[in-house]
Order: structure tokens, then C-alpha cells, then sequence
């Protein structure tokens, strides 16, 4: 009999993977701060973070401004036999350390990877076809995942590209900001046909630097994602960006939407990392400086209008 | 070249000393002294290994095939007799590959199996042990003066020890040793490295290690000799076949599940740039984790530990063919270089004569052990976690509660050590002044030349003058950014470095260069120091490329010179 799969976070995503788990039979023990009933037979709900340890694959999945604390708390019931693969989005500091290096250096776990991917938490939890990439070096954690949410409905990919895809993954959290401020400025699909596809450029020349391959940024973890989240406007980052483009405060509007936004954060940090390892990141700049108050949006268009155009 | 009758008088090739009676390790003897007694058995064990790998008749045709054919390219442009007869050997293996029998193919891996293994394999002569312990010191400085050779072996050891000093945890080593198998990885940015960690092993009673060494090292007589007799197994690196470096990995792995202490150098080969080592791929050192599998698979629960060492030098023997390597396009993949300083005897002698005035000219700096899969350990060799919790190693090699040995797995381990070791060299590096002054220099180049290419920059040989009070006062500056650093613990600084004034480190600096770099690499002139040679500069500064913008001064010119220099090599 296989152990059984467990889950960091109640949130929504969270509780998709349980439900996704159990649907290919296997038994769920899904961990939140708060107690709540299960909504399926093989799932089981824990507020004692020691319950995991009989699990052998361990998803994390709560906001990235969680993961550091939550994960140095997981590690206390771990050891090396465990495999932990984070969902999150999002990157740690101005060195933009990834959230699969906050884990390893939180829990005594070492076999770890990131889930992403255009997975959207509805589809996951009512079965939609779909498909999602795990970027681990360690080919049996691939596996592990693959055995514990594939199946009919779900296809996993692998890659040992870790830090591509979740600097692909964090990226298009901003890239999805960005978007949602120009659709409300009134532009039209050219405009945030360039918009992605340069903000995927950027994410790519980011991800060189940090050692990872172009290819990931061009798959389901870049496009991929990008394309499940800007299909329809049920995504937070497109709300937030329409919201701050009519001139909503950052906070008020974070509040509102009842979401920690992660591409916010990301724009600052890819700045402070762009221009201390010298690589191009203009539109994380713009991001950054407009979300800020530093420059008004005709400026940061113009300015990213106005630099000049190589090869592609 | 010069060669001092001391250095003719040694053969050049390897020399076997004549054996009149077998020596009988005492208990109390370091496992290499066992060595000898167990060759055969290892031997058999690393052909048992490739013959595991390669079962199938097509597989085996195919790496014999492979073989064949690089050793026949690569013995092709010899004309000596060993390179005849090389040849004519895989000429006739090709020749009969394809028409041999099952067994025919299987006999035949076997024998280059064993070929290639007992070319891998060493040689552990304990009497050579017990002189080249007392007298390497003496032949060091022998070399530097051949007329007084046994004045220079009976006094040179409170020489060398005052040349070379050693931090880090040494008595956590000492016990690990007792608990498990060590893996000593220095960083290498010198052929002199075998050479300091050989004397500091020695000095620091640390058990003898086995060295992977590199066939360059075999290139100098006298290294050479002691590399036969101590255990040391020769890597090869023209030899492309892929079977021989099944082979060398086989032999590696081997002995470290025997409890073979072993020391490696995870970048493989010196480090041109003069940077601090930051791509590892560890190489042999990756078979520690599989010897770690293996052992748990079969139930042998003894612990492999890898201890990340720093070889700091105020003076680098090969500096100025390593720069000029780094600078060439096709440097990169110049992997052995024998014609470099360390081949050339009256190099030698030069280094040495200015390495003896200049004070703690080489700090070895040991880091803390960690355990297969990164874990800091304790004294007692046990692994923590970050909550200091005590866990078991064998858990990272279990699949559901059994150990097992997966090459894939133990290949991502090893990416992840690489990256810890590497990370322990950033935090080990112990600065040195020549570094210091080298940077600062160096940084003042960048202001001068602001956004210049690297090599554009280069060119500016002797245009930069830095006013002699400004220097000391940017030298000050920077020494006191690295001791903040160093309170942080995020590097260290060499001991007279931390406490000389600005002027002293700045005149040391130039004092040392000057007597041993044949062109002077800066000089002081009217008041001012110019910058001479910017390559070299550039080789004694990229020590410190990870710390630019920590290190620069207030002037905005210093912070965009700094951001310059740290993406010189790239970000990480």
C-alpha cells in the first residue's frame, strides 16, 4: 500500500490537490492552521504537522511569503526520505533565491521540486484535462507526483530545469500584473501580445543568468501558464494590475482582492537583481517603479517604448 | 632549462623502490598502509564492477569499440615504442570486435578493464611515506637551492610551518576520521596545492590520504616519484574513452567503501581565472555518494564525510600562464597545460625565494565537514538537521524504507553538493593583501574605463596612477568592509592583513610581486601607484569578484566599477 500524499495549506490550490489525489486513489492527509472538515473519503484534515511525517511526497502550497516559515516548521517532522514539492509562486530576497532553495535550506529534505504550469485550481478540482511540469533534479520525485495526481485527466511533464521554471512561474505572475495595467489603460491585444512575449524574453534572460534553460520558458511552465492566466479575467494578478492602472492604492486593492500578489514583489526584487547582475529587465523596472509611485504610467510606457530594438 | 643536479639525479619515469621483505601493517596504522595488501582485491573488484554495467553483447561491443577508437586517435601522433605497441593493440581489439564469440567480447572487456584499472591504481610504499613526511620540506627547499640540500631538509620544517598555516575545525577532523571515510576537497588554483595539503595532512597528523591526481603532476620528477609510492591513482584526462572513466569512477567508489581517506579537487582542474571556484562538478568526488549507497545497500553503515577546504596564496606559482589561459577564447578548453611555471625549475626558485619573505604566504583553510546530502554533522559524525535534530544519512539513499543505489538520485546529490562545497568556498576564502591591493587597483581601472569591454580594458597597460594617499586610504576602506564581512562570517582575512596599516599592506603587496612576476605587475612612481600589467591584476582581484559591491567604497564611481567587476564572470 502506497503512504499517503499530504498537503501543506487549506487554501483553494490546496485543497484542488487533495481532491486530484484522491480521484486516482490515493489517500490525502491535508494540513491547515485552522481545522476543517474533509470533503472527500480518502482525504483526512490535520492541524498536527507531525500527522505528515507517515506521508512519503509532501506538497507545499501556500502563498510565497509563507513558505520560509511554514517549511522551517515542516522540516522539524522530516527527514531524507521525504520528497516536498512546492506549487508556489514566487521568489525569495533581491537575489532571487528560489522557493525550492528556501526548502532545502529550511528541512533536512532533499529531494525536492516545483509543480507548475497552467493549473488552474477549479480544472484541477473537477478533473479537466490538463497538464502541469515538475522541474526536480531527482527523477523520483517526478514520479512520485506523477503516481500521486496523474492520470486520465492530468499529465505531468518533467524537467530538471528547477530554477527555470520557477523563475518561469514567478514571472508570469508579473507578467499577469503587467497585462491586467494595460488592458484597463484601454490597450489592445497587439500591445499585450508584446507585453507577454517580451515580458517572457525578460523572464528567459533572467532565467539564463540564474543557470536555467531557454526552452522551460517557451513550455508549460512560461507561456503555458501565461496563457491559462490571462484567458479569462478570474486571475488576482490581472484585477490588481486593473485596479493600481485606476489608481488604487496597493494595499487597499491587495486587501480587496483577498490575495497576497506575488508579482508585485517579484517586479522589485527582478530589479534589484537585474541591475546588480547586469541584465535587461525593463519591464520588471517598470513595474516596480510604477507600483512604487516613482514614475506615472505615460512615462513608463514611453519609456519602455523608447528603448531601442535589436534582434530578437 | 635549468635543472639542479638535485632534480637530475631523479629518474624520470616512475621508480618503485626494490622490496626486500613485506611490510606488515601494525594495527594502529592508517588505512593506506593496507593498501599494498589490498590492491589485487580492489582490481578485481573494479573489473567485477564494469563487467555488472555492460552485460549485453551489444553494449559491450559498442564501449570496446569506443575505446578503440579514442585510444587509437589519441596514441596515433606518438612515436615512441609505448605508443607502437599502444597502437597496435587497439588496432588488432577493433580488428576482431566484431567477429569475437559472446565470451570472446566478455574476456576481452575484461582485459581492458584490468589494463586501465592497474594504470589507475597506485602504489603505498610506507618507507616512502615515512621520508617524504620528513623530508618534503627539505626538498622544497632544496629545489630553491640545490648546494644545500641537507642543511634545507634538517631546518626547513620550521620554515614551511611559519609559510604555511592552517585554520578551520581540525579536531572535529581528526575524530570524524576514526568514524567514517574522508573526503578532503580543496579548492586549486596551483599544482603546489598537492603539494601544501600533502605537508599540511602530514603536520596536522591528519591520516593519510589518497590522491586523485592529475597525469600534469606526474610531469615533474620529483612530485612525480612520491606520487607512485603514496597511494596516489593517475587520472588520465586525454584519455577520452569512456570505459577508462568507468573505470576511474569504479576505483574511486571502491575505495572510498573500503574507508580509503581521499583527496580531491571537485573543480578538476586549476582555476585560471584566479576567481574563487564556483562551477563544481565534482567529478570523482561525486563517487563519495555512491561508495555512501553502496555501503548502506549491502548494510555497511560507515559514514562518508566531505570537508571543503580553501588553498590561499599571497603568491600564485603559475599566475601568469593561468591568466593568460582564462583570456584566450580557447582557453577554457586547454584542460592539461605542461609547459607552464610549475614544469620550469627556475620559476621555482624564484617563487620560493619570495614566498619565504612574505608572511603567511599560503593559509589552508578547512571547512565545516557536512555529510553526503549537505547536512552539517557533529563531532561525533552525526548528521543534523537545521533544527539540530540527529537523522539518519541512510534515509536519503531509502525508497520507502529501503536502501538502494540509483544513479540518477546519487547524480542530483552530487549537483547539490557541488553547490554547497562551492558555497563553503565563498565562506572559507581567506583574503590575502596582495588580493586586496590587486582589487582596489583594479576597481580604479574600471572607474577610469567605464563601461569598456573586459578586454578593451586590458589594454590599459600602465595608463591608470593612482596618488599613493588615495590608494591608502581605498586600501583602509576595503580591508575594513572585508573585516565586516568576516564578523558576518562571510569571508576571512589572513592574519597580518588584519592588522597592518594600509601603507604596510600596500608596500607588501608590491614587494611581493615585484621579486617574482617577471613583469611588474604595478609600480610606484612620483608619489603614485600605476597599474603595470592589468591581466595580472585581474587574476589576484577575481578572488575577491564575489565581494565587489560589499566591498566598495562611498564614491559612486567605486559602486559602478564594483557592479562591473562582480558580472565579469557572470552572475551565479
Amino acid at each position: 500500500m502506497s503512504a499517503p500524499v499530504a498537503i501543506v495549506g487549506g487554501g483553494a490550490f490546496g485543497r484542488a490537490l487533495a481532491t486530484a489525489a484522491a480521484r486516482v486513489e490515493r489517500s490525502v492527509i491535508c494540513w491547515s492552521r485552522s481545522k476543517r472538515e474533509p470533503d472527500h473519503a480518502r482525504i483526512s484534515c490535520t492541524t498536527d504537522m507531525a500527522a505528515l511525517r507517515t506521508a512519503e511526497l509532501v506538497f507545499l502550497a501556500v502563498p510565497s511569503p509563507h513558505v520560509s516559515a511554514l517549511s522551517e516548521e515542516l522540516g522539524k517532522h522530516l527527514d531524507g526520505g521525504h520528497l516536498v514539492v512546492h506549487v508556489s509562486r514566487g521568489l525569495v530576497g533581491n537575489d532571487i533565491a528560489t522557493l525550492t532553495e528556501v526548502v532545502r535550506e529550511t528541512t533536512p529534505v532533499r529531494r525536492v521540486g516545483a509543480l507548475a504550469g497552467p493549473l488552474v485550481a477549479r480544472g484541477l478540482a473537477e478533473g479537466e484535462p490538463g497538464g502541469a511540469i515538475v522541474g526536480t533534479l531527482f527523477p523520483e520525485v517526478a514520479d512520485a507526483v506523477r503516481d500521486a495526481l496523474g492520470g486520465p485527466k492530468l499529465r505531468i511533464y518533467a524537467t530538471d530545469d528547477v530554477v527555470g521554471v520557477e523563475i518561469a512561474s514567478a514571472f508570469v505572475g508579473l507578467i499577469t500584473l503587467a497585462m491586467g495595467y494595460a488592458k484597463s489603460l484601454g490597450f489592445g491585444p497587439g500591445t499585450l501580445a508584446m507585453l507577454a512575449t517580451r515580458g517572457m524574453a525578460e523572464a528567459t534572460r533572467v532565467g539564463l543568468a540564474r543557470g536555467g534553460t531557454a526552452r522551460t520558458f517557451a513550455g508549460l511552465a512560461g507561456f503555458g501558464d501565461l496563457l491559462a492566466a490571462t484567458a479569462d479575467d478570474g486571475r488576482p494578478e490581472l484585477a490588481l494590475g486593473r485596479a493600481l492602472a485606476e489608481g488604487e492604492p496597493l494595499q487597499t486593492a491587495a486587501q480587496r482582492l483577498g490575495a497576497y500578489v506575488e508579482g508585485v514583489r517579484i517586479a522589485e526584487q527582478v530589479q534589484a537583481y537585474g541591475e546588480r547582475a547586469r541584465v535587461e529587465t525593463p519591464i520588471a523596472a517598470a513595474m516596480a517603479k510604477l507600483v512604487s509611485g516613482e514614475v506615472g504610467r505615460e512615462e513608463a510606457v514611453a519609456a519602455l517604448m523608447r528603448r531601442p530594438a535589436g534582434g530578437e | 632549462m635549468l635543472r639542479p643536479p638535485a632534480m637530475n639525479l631523479l629518474p624520470k619515469r616512475p621508480l618503485h623502490l626494490p622490496r626486500l621483505r613485506t611490510y606488515v601493517p601494525e594495527p594502529s596504522d592508517p588505512k593506506i598502509f593496507w593498501f599494498n595488501s589490498e590492491r589485487a582485491d580492489i582490481l578485481q573488484d573494479v573489473v567485477r564492477r564494469i563487467m555488472e554495467r555492460y552485460q549485453d553483447d551489444e553494449g559491450i561491443e559498442f564501449i570496446i569499440g569506443d575505446a578503440a577508437y579514442h585510444e587509437i586517435r589519441r596514441l596515433e601522433p606518438r612515436t615512441d615504442e609505448g605508443g607502437r605497441k599502444g597502437l597496435e593493440y587497439w588496432r588488432g581489439v577493433i580488428r576482431r570486435v566484431g567477429r569475437m564469440s559472446s565470451e570472446g567480447k566478455h574476456e576481452t572487456l575484461r582485459e581492458i578493464a584490468m589494463r586501465m584499472a592497474k594504470d589507475v591504481a597506485g602504489n603505498f610504499d610506507p618507507r616512502v611515506y615515512k621520508f617524504a613526511a620528513r623530508a618534503v620540506p627539505g626538498l622544497l627547499t632544496g629545489v630553491m637551492n640545490p648546494s644545500n640540500v641537507m642543511r634545507n631538509v634538517l631546518d626547513s620544517g620550521t620554515r614551511l610551518d611559519e609559510l604555511v598555516s592552517v585554520e578551520g575545525p581540525i579536531e572535529k577532523i581528526h575524530k570524524l576520521q576514526r568514524k567514517g571515510t574522508m573526503l578532503l576537497l580543496p579548492t586549486h588554483s596551483s599544482n603546489l596545492d598537492s603539494l601544501a595539503m600533502g605537508w599540511i595532512v602530514f603536520r596536522e597528523a591528519l591520516a593519510p590520504v589518497v590522491y586523485g591526481a592529475g597525469k600534469n603532476l606526474f610531469s615533474n620528477p620529483l612530485i612525480s616519484f612520491f606520487m607512485h609510492n603514496l597511494g596516489a591513482y593517475r587520472v588520465d584526462r586525454r584519455v577520452r574513452a569512456r570505459l577508462y572513466k568507468d573505470v576511474l569512477k569504479a576505483y574511486s567508489s571502491i575505495m572510498i567503501e573500503r574507508g580509503y581517506h581521499s583527496l580531491f579537487f571537485p573543480g578538476g582542474t586549476r582555476i585560471r581565472s584566479g576567481a574563487i571556484e564556483q562551477r563544481l562538478k565534482l567529478g570523482l568526488a561525486g563517487t563519495g555518494v555512491e561508495a555512501f549507497a553502496r555501503n548502506q545497500a549491502r548494510g555497511v553503515n560507515r559514514p562518508v564525510f566531505f570537508v571543503p577546504a580553501t588553498i590561499n596564496y599571497a603568491l600564485v606559482l603559475e599566475a601568469e600562464t593561468l591568466i593568460e589561459d582564462h583570456l584566450k577564447e580557447e582557453g577554457r578548453a586547454r584542460y592539461i597545460i605542461e609547459d607552464d611555471e610549475f614544469s620550469r625549475v627556475e620559476r621555482w626558485v624564484s617563487f620560493f625565494k619570495r614566498f619565504q619573505n612574505t608572511e603567511s604566504a599560503c593559509v589552508i583553510r578547512f571547512g565545516e565537514p557536512m555529510d553526503p546530502f549537505c547536512n552539517p554533522v557533529d563531532d561525533e559524525g552525526r548528521s543534523l538537521a537545521p533544527d539540530g535534530r540527529v537523522i539518519d544519512p541512510g534515509s536519503y539513499v531509502s525508497r520507502r524504507g529501503t536502501p538502494v543505489v540509483d544513479p540518477a538520485r546519487d547524480a542530483a546529490y552530487t549537483r547539490d553538493l557541488g553547490k554547497a562545497i562551492a558555497k563553503a568556498y565563498v565562506k572559507e576564502t581567506v583574503v590575502m593583501g596582495t588580493q586586496l591591493v590587486a582589487h582596489v587597483l583594479f576597481r580604479r581601472l574600471c572607474r577610469a574605463t567605464p563601461g569598456l569591454d573586459l578586454f578593451a580594458r586590458l589594454r590599459h597597460r600602465g595608463d591608470i596612477a593612482v596618488p599613493m594617499d588615495e590608494l591608502r586610504e581605498e586600501v583602509g576602506q576595503t580591508r575594513d568592509a572585508l573585516l565586516r564581512l568576516e564578523r558576518d562570517d562571510r569571508v576571512h582575512l589572513n592574519a597580518p592583513l588584519r592588522q597592518a596599516a594600509p601603507e604596510q599592506i600596500i608596500e607588501r603587496a608590491l614587494d611581493a610581486w615585484s621579486g617574482y612576476h617577471q613583469k611588474p605587475i604595478a609600480r610606484v612612481l612620483g608619489g603614485s601607484v600605476i597599474a603595470e600589467d592589468p591581466n595580472l591584476l585581474l587574476f589576484y582581484q577575481n578572488r575577491l569578484r564575489l565581494f565587489a559591491c560589499d566591498i566598495a567604497g562611498p564614491h559612486p564611481g567605486d559602486q559602478a566599477a564594483a557592479l562591473e567587476i562582480a558580472a565579469m564572470e557572470g552572475p551565479r
